[in-house]
């Protein structure tokens, strides 16, 4: 089975507010599904339904061949095997990086202290973090931050990552560094769905390209086919805003 | 003046007064106990899932947010007993603080809990913590930061209402300085008994202000909590102040 994510159908509402209206997306194994769209066109959404942070009105969602609403699916097991990197970092304030990046596998998986430390370390020095260990978030830059937020996702060994809009709060000179630790995650063979508004990467690192607009997916396809080439003219309109 | 600062009468109600002090101590530290262990579980409560639970939650604190404390320790003391319940004065006294202050903190705390950004709890959630492992470490670590200043607020107006527990003959500071006010015929009693109140309420009141100005240097102006966008950070502190400050006791609650 190589399928990971499964949506089917899915449908959203927020109150009378229709956010998703039937998403339908398959990502098998070591996929890397970049998402444009504009602004409140559920892309967010869709992220945080994959991994049930938001409960769905109709659909299904199957992660790795398991039914996320099944009657006998424990979603908390399920999100262990789901990374999720925010916008805004969300890093435990009250606890230095290494105390963030460890805190998942030690009251989570309930690793050994000695053990979550050691992951731990080992995630902040991919990241490019050594230095950093002992560092609070408020010490940190915001792409040192994010990267922290990178580091702490992955200490949980997930099987998928979901990165929602992940440069988007950084100043632009602190993009690349974030940028770069998710290339080098996509080349060691992540499965990533990410959300972003970087073309440079979208071409680059993605494997397929998918815009959203007004809660359902308009069209699909090869990155470096599409960008230069959109069929759908919602598309071309978007893509000429940002390029 | 001598009717109010007579210095005979004053060394002798000075002792009598400070001999109460353990009785006050007493029922003040369980009634805090209780009182906070009490606000935090509602507020948990009342935050759950559960949504028969959280409305049975909402009405006690409602209800007890709008009863006068004088009238619960009197219904405790002397009414309670009509229905086969007998509890001594000191009992009584603790029992009428938790009621009633557990209701005043579990409104403390929910704003305290509900301040921290939402993006935390997803942070937490999406790492597969369930809700009570998010809330035990990642969000109520955070919520005890921002309820110590309401909290020590709290504690000012609770040793004050301490003096109300004279009417149900706890042997507190108010009950033996009318007393001895009787047995003297002068003010002076009470004038020593507003002494030692406010030498335990003033620092306590100076505490709260300082914790309030730094609070107040730190956060909105300043660099905002890190995983926190800007705008959410202010946003935080005017719910901080509108929610926090809006349940702060403005007085005694008598
Ligand atoms: N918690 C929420 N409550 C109500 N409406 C929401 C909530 N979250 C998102 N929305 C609305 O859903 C729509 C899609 O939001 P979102 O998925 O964040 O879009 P995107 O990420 O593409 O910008 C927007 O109109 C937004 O206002
Ligand atoms: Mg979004």
């Amino acid at each position: 089975m190589t399928s990971m994510i499964e949506l089917i159908d899915v449908h959203k509402s927020f109150d009378s507010l229709e956010v998703l209206k039937g998403v339908n997306l398959t990502v098998v194994k070591k996929e890397v599904v970049v998402v444009i769209g504009p602004s409140g066109s559920g892309k967010s959404t869709m992220l945080r339904c994959i991994n049930g942070l938001e409960p769905i009105l109709k659909g299904k969602v199957i992660i790795e061949g398991e039914d996320l609403h099944g009657p006998h699916t424990d979603p908390n097991r399920i999100r262990q095997r789901i990374g999720m990197v925010f916008q805004s970092f969300n890093l435990f304030p009250h606890k230095d990086a290494l105390h963030n990046v460890m805190m998942a596998p030690l009251k989570v998986q309930k690793k050994p202290k000695a053990e979550a430390e050691q992951i731990a370390r080992e995630q902040l020095c991919q990241v490019g973090l050594a230095e950093k260990m002992h560092a609070y978030p408020d010490e940190l830059s915001g792409g040192q931050q994010q990267r922290v937020a990178i580091a702490r996702a992955l200490a949980m060994k997930p099987d998928m990552m979901l990165f929602d809009e992940v440069t988007s709060a950084l100043d632009p000179e602190l993009v690349a560094e974030v940028l770069g630790v998710m290339q080098g995650l996509a080349e060691s063979g992540m499965t990533m769905v990410v959300v972003t508004h970087e073309m440079g990467f979208a071409r680059e690192v993605g494997t397929r390209l998918i815009f959203m607009d007004g809660g359902v997916i308009v069209e699909e396809g090869d990155p470096r086919e599409m960008i230069p080439n959109p069929k759908e003219p919602r598309t071309q309109k978007f893509l000429s805003m940002v390029l | 003046m001598n009717a109010f600062f007579n210095g005979e009468i004053f060394k002798d109600s000075l002792w009598l007064l400070v001999k109460t002090l353990p009785t006050v101590f007493e029922v003040l530290v369980l009634g805090l106990i209780c009182a906070w262990a009490w606000g935090l579980a509602l507020s948990l409560i009342r935050l759950s899932r559960f949504r028969a639970l959280r409305y049975l939650a909402g009405a006690y604190i409602d209800l007890f947010r709008g009863l006068p404390l004088l009238l619960l320790f009197i219904f405790i003391y002397y009414g309670l007993p009509h229905a086969g319940l007998k509890l001594n004065a000191l009992s009584s006294g603790v029992l009428g603080i938790a009621l009633c202050y557990g209701a005043y903190s579990a409104e403390i705390f929910r704003a305290g809990i509900q301040a921290i950004a939402k993006g935390q709890t997803e942070a937490a959630r999406s790492l597969g913590m369930t809700h009570g492992q998010a809330m035990r470490y990642v969000i109520l670590p955070q919520a005890v930061k921002l309820v110590v200043p309401p909290l020590t607020n709290e504690l000012i107006a609770m040793i004050k209402d301490t003096s109300l527990m004279s009417v149900i003959a706890v042997p507190e500071l108010l009950f033996r300085a009318k007393e001895k006010m009787g047995v003297v015929a002068n003010s002076t009693p009470l004038t020593v008994a507003a002494l030692i109140y406010i030498v335990f309420t003033i620092p306590l009141i100076r505490v709260a202000a300082r914790m309030e100005s730094k609070r107040r240097k730190r956060r909105p102006g300043g660099k905002p909590p890190a995983g926190i966008t800007p705008e959410a950070g202010i946003a935080d502190a005017q719910l901080y102040d509108a929610d926090i400050a809006a349940q702060l006791p403005k007085g005694g609650y008598g």
